[in-house]
């Protein structure tokens, strides 16, 4: 059996001692090269669990193991955020420098990467985020979703095996947020990272290979996007809901309609009205 | 009371290297009474429109007019300004002080000079509103919550203070579906008892559902203005800007090219209506 990339087992998290549990009992193996999606309803605990992932946090009960090394033996921390790259969900909180070029370069400085290779490293980061015209700009001035990319930029420059993005789309016009996805997906697929994609975009969920729910501190789903969202009621209870398209195909269904209840995507849909187009 | 924004341009740092225009020659009058939807690219400029509002920027070029008052002006009455436009911000965080919930919402009805008594039913009819439970987050800091706690306590801080214009700079983003629905149909309730709303949003199916007018921008500039059905019919136009259209517009945009023509709609609801109608229409055809 091969180790499994992220392992959480049995892990509880109070802010507070003997505070209420944000993360409650919580176990979930994810294997190398996943690309699993974490949903869960305001407060449910998916944040603390993006910093118990890269060692921010230690666990009040269990463990968290990063590719094998335990988050709560200091001889792994540094170990541990180089493997694993955090975007959280506020971009400012991440900008560090005052000029774009330099806020990428951050990270790499505390690799100890050459400075002559520094420059390639960071256009190539900024090309992934299509911001490469703005490298040498004040990351303060950006709009809101120009500095999300920059923080994007930031982890992909240092080439983490893992990364987790917290809400990272949240601020993201429509195409940059297919953008920053695609990119994820990309890296996923092409250089086998693995990713935690965080999000309350259902749409964004459908698109990964795993979901992951949580309910109030608690995992309570875990399955492909499909064998999640087809459980419309007990997905709705959890305070989330189902893809636009699984949503469409239950109206068309109670209009008397013959389409699949599980369909997901646009396309999926497409082919759907297609194929009923074609028999009527 | 609309809102006139006249020939409005701001360049921020003008004169500094770093000189930046996001906004030119804007012309809009929001009108009493509408549900004015702001979208357009990251860094098109809404949000630096939405801070012209209420004051919190002033123009470089051009005028704000609120009743035909220029709010700028000397003489204006600034504080009953922020009292009357109320603007959440789109990072709520930097709008949260106080250190606690309950204090932080009364912060600005307090300010209205309302008694203590006052103060307290509105931040319980506010935190009623945006879903927070008194019991459980009031006495919290608003730094130990959750970030879509977070954007609660933002909202609620400034419904407390009953503004006639609402100013929301992306207010659904990193709800989770339950709230989002939750704020949605409360916003529409707001503006159905007559409040008037900006909404700024990258959700064009949250903009689809509440719009009665959608305005672009574009690079600083107004380039599209009219009501939804118009607006998100230009499926190709606004796809080239980078936007989205809603996920209804987009599918029957996408059968289109297949041959299957349904009505213009931009709901999904309606396009279950027009599929329903097509398909099973179409077998009545056929026999
Ligand atoms: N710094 C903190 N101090 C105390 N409690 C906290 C702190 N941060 C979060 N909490 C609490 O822990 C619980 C889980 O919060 P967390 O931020 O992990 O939720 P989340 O699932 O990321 O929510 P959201 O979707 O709103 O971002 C919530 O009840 C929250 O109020
Ligand atoms: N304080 C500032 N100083 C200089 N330039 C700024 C400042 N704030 C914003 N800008 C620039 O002004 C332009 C408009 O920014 P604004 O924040 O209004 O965009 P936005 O449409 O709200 O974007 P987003 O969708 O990302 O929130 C952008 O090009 C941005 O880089
Ligand atoms: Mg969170
Ligand atoms: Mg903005």
């Amino acid at each position: 059996m091969t180790q499994p990339h992220l392992s959480l087992q049995n892990v509880t998290y109070t802010y507070e001692e003997n505070g209420p549990e944000a993360v409650s009992d919580f176990s979930l193996d994810v294997g190398r090269g996943e690309f699993v999606a974490l949903l869960g309803h305001n407060g449910s605990g998916k944040s603390t669990v993006a910093k118990l992932l890269n060692g921010l946090y230690t666990p009040t009960g269990g463990n968290v193991l990063v590719a094998g090394m335990d988050t709560q033996d200091s001889q792994y921390t540094w170990e541990i955020r180089k493997r694993c790259g955090m975007v959280f969900q506020n971009p400012d909180n991440q900008i560090v420098a005052t000029v774009v070029r330099e806020d990428v370069a951050f990270g790499l400085e505390n690799l100890g990467v050459p400075s002559e290779d520094m420059p390639a490293i960071i256009d190539r980061a900024l090309s992934a985020v299509n911001m490469a015209d703005f490298a040498d700009r004040a990351p303060h001035m950006l709009s809101g979703g120009q500095k999300q990319r920059i923080a994007i930029a930031g982890i992909l420059a240092m080439q983490p095996e893992i990364i987790v993005l917290d809400e990272a789309t949240a601020m993201l016009d429509p195409s940059g947020r297919e953008e920053v996805l695609e990119t994820a997906l990309r890296l996923n697929r092409e250089q086998g990272i693995t990713v935690v994609w965080i999000t309350h975009f259902m749409e964004e969920a459908a698109r990964s290979s795993r979901v992951a729910v949580m309910y109030k501190g608690k995992l309570v789903m875990d399955g492909t996007p499909r064998e999640v969202f087809s459980q419309v009621d007990l997905v709705r209870e959890y305070r989330l809901d189902v893809p636009p398209m699984t949503r469409l195909a239950h109206m068309l269904r109670e209009r008397g309609l013959d389409v699949r209840p599980d369909a997901l995507t646009i396309p999926e849909m497409r082919q759907e009205v297609k194929r009923l187009a074609h028999h009527a | 009371m609309p809102i006139t924004l006249e020939k409005l341009s701001h360049t921020y740092q003008e004169g500094s290297p770093f000189q930046a225009t996001a906004l030119h020659d804007i012309n809009l009058t929001i009108q009493d009474g509408e549900l004015l939807a702001l979208i357009g690219h990251t860094g098109s400029g809404k949000s630096t429109l939405a801070q012209h509002l209420n004051g919190l920027l002033k123009p470089t070029a051009g005028r704000v007019l609120l009743d035909g008052q220029d709010i700028n002006q000397k003489d204006a009455d600034r504080r009953a300004l922020r009292f009357r436009v109320g603007l959440v911000f789109q990072y709520p965080e930097h709008q949260l002080f106080e250190e606690t919930v309950r204090k932080d919402i009364g912060f600005g009805p307090r300010n209205m000079g309302l008694s203590e008594q006052e103060v307290e039913q509105r931040v319980h009819e506010a935190m009623d509103k945006t879903g927070l439970v008194y019991d459980e987050v009031g006495e919290k800091s608003p730094f130990e919550l959750s970030g879509g706690q977070m954007r609660r306590v933002a909202l609620a801080g400034v419904l407390a203070m009953k503004p006639d214009i609402l100013v929301l700079d992306e207010p659904t983003a990193g709800l989770d579906p339950r709230a989002r629905d939750f704020l949605l149909s409360d916003i529409a309730r707001l503006h159905r008892e007559g409040t008037t709303v900006v909404m700024i949003s990258h959700s064009m199916d949250d903009v689809a559902r509440l719009a009665t007018r959608v305005a672009v921008l574009e690079k600083g500039r107004l380039v599209m203005e009219g009501p939804p059905g118009d607006i998100f019919t230009q499926v190709d136009r606004l796809t080239a800007m980078g936007l989205d259209v809603p996920q209804a517009s987009k599918l029957r945009h996408e059968l289109e090219a297949e041959g299957i023509v349904l009505p213009p709609c931009y709901l999904l609801d309606d396009l279950a209506d027009h599929l329903a109608h097509r398909l099973k229409g179409g077998a009545a055809d056929a026999t």
